[in-house]
């Protein structure tokens, strides 16, 4: 009643508008306008850093010296070998912990609540702490290692072959809970009477796992990784802090050589067109990824 | 209630004093200069705020407030290679008639400084800033260990010379050696702490000290940005390749990224026999070993040529200040020689001419004479406006080499000329 008085002369329509204007605002003044202007500077020799020189129109020059640079294309497979192997094993890890949780056993709410602690930490933070925890000298990893197996000296940081690694292992180690909650969501949601009846069937718990529990918690986790491919794309704050994006380029991903090139080298023109490139290859993957997972919830 | 109202009146009472505010790096010396400053304030009733920021972050942070043309920092003490980017871009406001007008001399102070942090274009009479942080890299190493008289007969014996300061590189690798590994006092020891950071300017730094000792030059003397042949020369290779064996053979394990504080620590734990760092840190390693018998310190060792990468840096007024009077009145303050000879009191590195050339100062303090050779013979990365352009590109390419072994030191040089000639064209300058 009070409601209908205070907004007592506006329209439905009026009134709609008065709450999502300032989301609408927002959403243009932080989002939609940076990206447009973007786009603009795309197609010039636009340098931030150089005072007074006016941008030029360079046309489409900007792209193709892009996509041409073949150091760019190395960034390109480190993001995917990143995103890859996260990926992979959040899901794997992620699903089996899942199952785990979803069982009833006596600590089961502390367990959950000591495996969702990493998601909690700054990505910042966890890059600096772990970058102790590979010291070869003096660092936890390496001890837990040598303890299995004696491999000896070696630095997870400092060589190419081991340096991918180490910021895949920290990844998984920080976002499989994420990718465990979601799927722990979608487990608990599975009504029991379908494995009531399965059992009726006589089926065995691996049939029970194929054909219910899997199909019910696959939208699930095509979710969970949708997030994650999302953000590993775009990730920055963790590897910085743990490798610079080395040794020499070994984990430099793409994000990382974006901000170098628009906010180190000041190549602005140079980096938006970087940045629209990729902003396309996330949109149009996440849309086809989009569309698969509806065909998957659909079946 | 009365405190309130007093605490109130107090707050606009500090509101309203003159102040300003100093942007520097977070280290030991802006301590020594913040410990300086409060004989400023006790003179002239200005208060300096003081805003250090780390290492890391520092040419960023400094860097972007100046291209936002912001106001935080009236006065900003900034690296060597900033000061063509200050000029050009107009961010550093050009000293000249103030010098003039306070008589002050660009003759008083060091030469080698004078062209480093404060003219532009290099060498011209346009000054931008007043000499403030004399620095180099050099080297300490544990002084201790090569007293014992077990590990000098050792290394006579073994290399048939002996054990002290290294007279060149290839003495510098067979001490490092020799100590590679060694267990000293039940604790395995190891080489050399030496610059291999990635993010900043760390492994650039590094890698120069050794390119200048051997000899390279960045372009053709008698022609500009012409880099072909001068910053690839058989000498420059030869250099990278050896920064490479130091880093393989020598540096402690999981040395990949280390720079300054990393150096420091490896150093002040019993890690390492020498460690590679700026002068600045000298009195804070000293200042532990009162007797001087742990640490000894010596200019960066000549190979072909004598010649150490220059650190450093000027004081400089922030275009954009709304304070500039106050900021200038500093500098007058700050050039004065009774405060320069303070301020190399303190564990600050001054540049006039009054304090380096006083004959105490040469035994001043363990490293002064070390100081003083190195400031005879300093050499430093490109100063133009594009210097970040130009450091990223050897950064990545020097790292990949040195660090994670991969092509070589030939093609590693020869990628940083094509991206270096990228930039100047993009500059106008080629």
């Amino acid at each position: 009643m009070s409601v209908k008085k205070k907004f007592k002369g506006l329209s439905d329509k009026a009134v709609a508008w008065l709450f999502i204007g300032p989301s609408v605002f927002l959403l243009l003044a932080i989002n939609i306008y940076p990206l447009i202007y973007a786009i603009r500077m795309s197609f010039t020799n636009f340098y931030a850093n150089k005072i007074g020189r006016e941008p030029q129109f360079v046309g489409l020059k900007n792209y193709i010296k892009v996509l041409n640079k073949e150091a760019i294309w190395e960034k390109m497979q480190v993001t995917a070998n990143f995103m890859f192997w996260t990926l992979l094993l959040q899901a794997v890890i992620g699903l089996g912990l899942a199952l785990l949780l979803n069982r009833k056993f006596k600590g089961n709410e502390l367990l959950t609540t000591l495996i969702v602690l990493p998601m909690m930490l700054s990505p910042a933070v966890v890059g600096v702490f772990w970058t102790y925890l590979y010291n070869p000298q003096v660092g936890l990893f390496n001890y837990v290692i040598n303890f299995f197996y004696d491999f000896g000296s070696f630095d997870m940081i400092g060589s190419s072959e081991l340096a991918p690694w180490s910021i895949v292992i920290v990844d998984t180690w920080m976002w499989t809970p994420f990718t465990m909650l979601i799927c722990l969501a979608g487990l608990r949601s599975v009504p029991n009477y379908l494995y009531e009846a399965a059992e009726v069937d006589r089926a065995s718990k691996w049939q029970q796992f194929i054909y219910i529990t899997l199909p019910s918690v696959l939208p699930f986790l095509l979710l969970a990784l949708l997030f994650r491919g999302i953000e590993n794309f775009k990730m920055f704050d963790m590897v910085v802090e743990l490798t610079s994006g080395g040794p020499g380029s070994a984990t430099e991903l793409a994000s990382i050589n974006l901000k170098r090139e628009a906010f180190e080298k000041w190549k602005t023109g140079y980096s938006s067109a970087f940045a629209v490139i990729l902003f396309v290859t996330i949109f149009g993957f996440g849309n086809v990824y989009v569309k698969v997972m509806n065909k998957i919830k659909e079946r | 209630m009365i405190l309130l109202f007093v605490s109130l009146f107090s707050f606009s009472v500090n509101s309203n004093a003159k102040s300003i505010t100093l942007g520097w790096a977070a280290w030991d010396p802006a301590n020594a200069l913040q410990e300086l400053t409060k004989e400023f304030t006790a003179e002239t009733g200005i208060d300096v705020n003081f805003e250090f920021v780390p290492w890391p972050n520092f040419a960023d942070r400094m860097l972007n407030e100046l291209n936002n043309k912001g106001k935080t920092f009236d006065l900003l003490i900034g690296d060597s290679q900033w000061i063509g980017a200050g000029a050009v871009y107009g961010h550093y406001v050009k000293l000249n008639d103030f010098f003039d007008k306070e008589g002050i001399s660009m003759n008083d102070f060091s030469p080698a400084t004078v062209y480093a942090y404060s003219t532009w274009p290099k060498g011209s009479e346009n000054y931008y800033a007043l000499p403030a942080m004399g620095d180099a890299l050099a080297w300490a190493y544990r002084k201790d260990w090569f007293d014992r008289p077990e590990l000098k007969s050792e290394f006579k014996k073994k290399h048939g010379y002996d054990l002290g300061v290294p007279a060149s590189w290839d003495q510098l690798y067979d001490m490092c050696t020799f100590f590679q590994g060694r267990e000293i006092d039940g604790q395995k020891r190891y080489g050399a702490a030496i610059n291999t950071e990635r993010g900043s300017e760390g492994i650039t730094m590094g890698v120069t000290a050794a390119m200048y000792a051997w000899g390279m030059e960045y372009e053709n003397p008698n022609k500009p940005y012409d880099m072909e042949g001068y910053f690839n020369s058989p000498q420059a290779v030869e250099a990278v390749e050896f920064y490479r064996k130091l880093y393989e053979d020598c540096a402690p394990p999981g040395h990949s990224d280390a720079y300054m504080v990393a150096n420091l620590d490896a150093y002040k734990s019993g890690q390492v026999a020498f460690q590679m760092n700026w002068y600045a840190f000298w009195p804070g390693v000293s200042k532990e070993d009162s007797d001087g018998r742990v640490s000894g310190f010596f200019a960066n060792p000549k190979q072909n040529v004598a010649a150490a990468t220059l650190g450093g840096q000027g004081i400089s007024v922030v275009k954009y200040s709304d304070k500039q009077d106050l900021a200038l009145e500093y500098i007058k303050w700050f050039a004065r020689p009774d405060v320069q000879q303070k301020w190399w009191d303190l564990g600050g590195y001054s540049c006039h001419n009054d304090v380096l050339n006083s004959p105490s100062f040469p035994t001043s303090t363990v490293y002064a004479q070390g100081f003083l050779d190195s400031m005879g013979i300093v050499k430093d990365f490109w100063q133009e406006p594009t210097f970040v352009e130009l450091m990223l590109p050897m950064q990545e390419a020097i790292h990949d080499y040195v660090v994670n072994g991969k092509g070589t030191a030939k093609g590693a040089l020869d990628k940083i000329i094509e991206e270096w000639v990228e930039v100047f064209e993009a500059d106008g300058k080629l």
